[in-house]
């Protein structure tokens, strides 16, 4: 007669595991701790916490060294299913069976020969393989190569199986990827794709393992047996078991991201596509990593986006949406997947806001989940890429705004980085939406994220007020300007990340746009905001910083003649001096948005009606700059050319005839 | 298998030649029929699977004796599976767990739908027993927190305790938890958990082999007039109805 949980408690039960004498009663206490935990996470949980895991190891390891008056062999079966059981599917489990000692036990079972203690072992192993926490294998050394081929070829199939997920769990670099295919595991796992359900499965995981990344492996793949290693995993795409075909699909995706040369026919895209979508309706995990696969899947590429455009993808997505509470993990794939769709697209942008299931979203952005929060901002931030709907004010509500900046307090930084994503977007060229973020604090929560320690986060909250500030009339830009302060903006300028600096300088380009006064926002305090641009000019390398800079200048040198000669003190900061001039170094660069920025400057430093601009012309041509530009007059880039050609014109005006 | 494609030929063929329907006799067909050759083994192995899946241990056992055909799985695994399915079928649910977990421990914990639907099945006993205490208790206890863990679990769950708030529980809007096709349900998802955790179809092939030859005939219909079989259970070839 089975005991039932309500005869015995847990501290009971745990009691009678450590203090039974004999094999039979150790072997009953542990049956019916296997029966109560299995598929039960809350009462693996409690056990844990009482205690358990270390009583069923120690019953292992007795067993292992041959206590056990011939109850042996089912004591090792029954200790090692419970201590898989811990493992299976919860982290803390893991945790507790390896540091319970019980992993060095469970791998001796391997070779036990009895095969159900053999089956037992190794399944629990291939649970806790499962976990991260798992202990990485060194597949370096070449008995722990040799021991894995023999687990690859043993004529069980959870052995195999064993080998299998040990691979995809421990393989991560890209040595190791080569280690294990110059030992020939790609030939054996090929062959266990004509396996049994579990050992195909475990191969197609293994694989996409070692392929991620890894053209090579790919390469000798895709010519074994003349493309049928290819073929028999694109059959599998087919098979009857959901999981199967997930494992399949997923394979073939990281063959494409890798090697985008292959599978480029329409059909096996199009097949793809159809397949991850209806395995979006299995109600378990598969459904849960379709919606990854298929985010992967279409991530940056174009063309699969459009064929999932005309796959109906959009409306399937929020149908899935529209169906009701959605799990969590779920929930966070199918906005990734819409993201991706809406990235590029405006026929997916236009398609997701005629479905109306932007509410569901912005009620996402509410969700318990960090995952599911960030995952739909990164939605909105695709979808307001559409400017057509976000000019006509399609979307962007009050409520939709509050929560965003609430948002800007979570505690997950990848939501805030998101988040900032998101309203970068939407603040960008659309006056209600900007009067309202501001209206709502926005601001203030952005200046204080752009002294965060987290680079990341920096970058999009200064990539936000960068935003913000365009096109937007003076008055706004007081105000964002008092609230950033003159010394964190030109500490922002002076950040040690390029990408921050980067954004600091096209804030500020954006700053002094416009009218004459905003000119006057880079002077104040001593023109610290002007000197710590011009000091940047004169040191950094990278080119998207240098062409943020460059542009600051030329703003303000189309400003009164006062603004024009501080912009030649930046570029010119010694008089005298004999070293080329950075203005040079820019004409010369071999980007051409550089090039664009610098002849900007000197046209508007030369622009003829404005009274200095004769002693500023001889300054120029004295550096070299006509000369310069002459080189120029047929550069490869129009833009360049046509601002070269006024620059020259207005030399010769302005001049003295000599040009 | 061959059969079903030999009635798409024919189809093809008379698709082909795009006439009105065209009759077929007993003598033509019967010729055609005897040119298709179909491998005793492949009957065989037919039949095998049909024992196996289903779990007719004792006749696959003979059957093997004497075709000579082997099972593409241990005979000892079916009498095991077998039994599950019995305790579930007669509402020992609580045994057939445990012989499921003897049998392969992953299938219950990888399988939240199934275990979830045994621990009902337990529940909807208990009712059924009129142990309201300890059903009430085993809800609370075992079921509520997979109802926290899923949504659709939780509306299972309510609706299964619902059948506590009725008197006449036979004659209550959820009744039908306690017929006896709940448990059958429940003991055939069992069924097929175990055979897909040894790598073996959940379903004999048999069966939808008859459904594509159904489904094949019904397309000829509209094209042709053909000896057609009507009765499965012999396969007698009926004379074309002109």
């Amino acid at each position: 007669m089975p005991a039932s949980a309500s005869t015995h408690g847990p501290e009971d039960l745990i009691g009678r595991l450590s203090s039974a004498t004999d094999g039979e009663a150790k072997l009953k206490a542990l049956r019916e701790l296997k029966n109560q935990i299995i598929g039960n996470r809350t009462k693996k949980f409690s056990y844990i916490k009482l205690g358990a895991v270390p009583s069923v190891v120690s019953i292992l390891s007795s067993a292992v060294s041959g206590y056990g008056d011939g109850y042996s062999n089912s004591l090792l079966v029954q200790s090692a299913a419970a201590i898989g059981s811990f493992a299976c599917g919860v982290d803390a489990g893991v945790k507790a069976v390896l540091d319970a000692g019980a992993f060095p036990h469970l791998l001796s079972l391997i070779s036990h020969p009895n095969d159900k203690v053999v089956d037992a072992g190794a399944r629990s192993l291939r649970m806790i393989y499962q976990s991260k926490l798992a202990p990485k294998y060194d597949f370096l050394q070449e008995e722990n190569m040799e021991f894995l081929l023999s687990l690859l070829n043993s004529e069980n199939e959870n052995v195999t199986g064993l080998g299998a997920s040990i691979i995809t769990h421990s393989c991560e670099t890209s040595i190791e990827q080569k280690a294990l295919s110059d030992a020939g595991i790609l030939k054996k796992l090929i062959s266990l794709l004509g396996g049994s359900l579990s050992q195909r499965d475990a191969s197609l995981e293994a694989l996409a393992t070692i392929f991620k990344e890894n053209p090579k492996a790919i390469s000798k793949f895709v010519g074994t047996e003349s493309g049928r290693a290819l073929s028999a995993v694109i059959e599998l795409t087919k098979d009857k078991y959901p999981r199967t075909r997930l494992l399949a699909c997923i394979c073939l995706i990281v063959i494409r991201n890798t090697f985008p040369c292959y599978l480029q026919d329409v059909g096996i895209k199009t097949k793809l596509i159809l397949i991850l979508l209806e395995l979006l309706d299995d109600p378990g995990q598969v459904g849960d990593d379709a919606a990854f696969a298929l985010s992967s899947l279409i991530a940056e590429k174009e063309d699969l986006q459009k064929l999932a455009f005309e796959a109906n993808v959009v409306d399937k997505l929020c149908n899935h949406l529209r169906k009701g509470p959605v799990q969590a993990k779920r929930f966070q794939g199918i906005l990734l997947s819409l993201a991706d769709l809406c990235s590029k697209l405006e026929s997916c942008r236009s398609r997701l806001l005629s479905l109306q299931v932007l509410n569901l979203v912005t009620d996402a952005l509410i969700h318990d989940s960090a995952d599911v929060r960030a995952a739909a901002c990164i939605c909105l931030k695709s979808v307001s890429r559409s400017v057509k709907n976000l000019c006509a004010g399609h979307f962007v509500n009050e409520v939709l705004i509050i929560r965003l900046i609430q948002l800007l307090h979570d505690t997950s930084t990848s939501v805030q980085v998101a988040v900032l994503g998101a309203i970068s977007n939407i603040v960008v060229d659309f006056a209600t939406c900007k009067s309202t973020f501001i209206q709502c604090g926005g601001v203030k929560q952005l200046v204080q994220l752009s002294k965060s320690m987290d680079s990341t986060v920096r970058v999009n909250a200064v990539w936000a007020l960068r935003n913000l500030t365009f096109l937007k009339d003076n008055r706004c830009k007081e105000g964002i300007f008092l609230e950033l302060t003159v010394s964190t903006l030109s500490s922002l300028i002076h950040d040690y990340e390029p990408s921050v600096q980067e954004q600091a300088l096209a804030l500020v380009r954006n700053l002094v746009d416009g009218c004459i006064e905003s000119v006057e926002y880079v002077f104040a305090e001593d023109s610290l905001i002007l000197h710590a641009v011009g000091k940047q000019l004169q040191s950094a390398s990278k080119a998207e910083v240098l062409i943020q800079g460059m542009y600051v200048l030329s703003n303000v040198a189309s400003g009164k003649e006062f603004h024009k000669e501080a912009v030649m003190h930046e570029l010119f900061p010694q008089a005298g001096n004999s070293t080329q001039s950075i203005i040079i170094k820019f004409l010369q660069s071999n980007d051409s948005r550089l090039r664009t920025a610098a002849v900007w400057a000197v046209v508007n430093l030369t622009f003829p009606s404005s009274p200095g601009a004769f002693g500023r012309v001889v300054k120029l041509r004295n550096a070299g700059i006509v000369s310069q530009l002459k080189n120029m007059i047929n550069d490869p880039c129009l833009d360049v050319k046509l601002r070269v050609r006024t620059a020259l014109e207005q030399f010769t005006t302005s001049g003295d005839g000599s040009t | 298998m061959s059969l079903f494609w030999f009635v798409i030929r024919q189809l093809e063929e008379i698709e082909a030649m795009a006439t009105s329907k065209k009759v077929i006799t007993r003598e033509e067909w019967e010729k055609k029929l005897n040119d298709v050759k179909i491998r005793k083994e492949d009957m065989n192995k037919l039949v095998m699977n049909f024992l196996v899946t289903e779990g007719y241990v004792d006749a696959a056992e003979k059957f093997r004796m004497e075709s000579g055909t082997e099972p593409d799985i241990d005979l000892a695994t079916i009498t095991d599976r077998m039994a599950v399915k019995k305790a579930v079928q007669c509402g020992n649910v609580e045994d057939a767990i445990e012989k499921v977990n003897d049998l392969n421990p992953e299938i219950l914990d990888t399988n939240p739908q199934l275990f979830f639907h045994l621990q009902q099945q337990r529940l909807i006993e208990l009712i059924r027993n009129g142990k309201v205490e300890e059903a009430l208790e085993f809800a609370q206890e075992e079921l509520a927190p997979r109802g926290e863990e899923n949504q659709s679990f939780l509306e299972e769950l309510e609706r299964t305790v619902a059948l506590l708030a009725f008197e006449d529980v036979t004659n209550c809007p959820v009744g039908e938890l306690l017929d006896i096709s709940q448990r059958l349900k429940t003991a055939s998802e069992v069924n097929a958990a175990i055979l897909t955790s040894q790598s073996h179809e959940k379903d004999p092939k048999l069966p939808s082999l008859l459904k594509m030859l159904i489904w094949a005939q019904n397309q000829l219909d509209e094209k042709a007039a053909y000896p057609r079989i009507n009765d499965l259970a012999t396969a007698t070839l009926e004379d074309p109805s002109v």
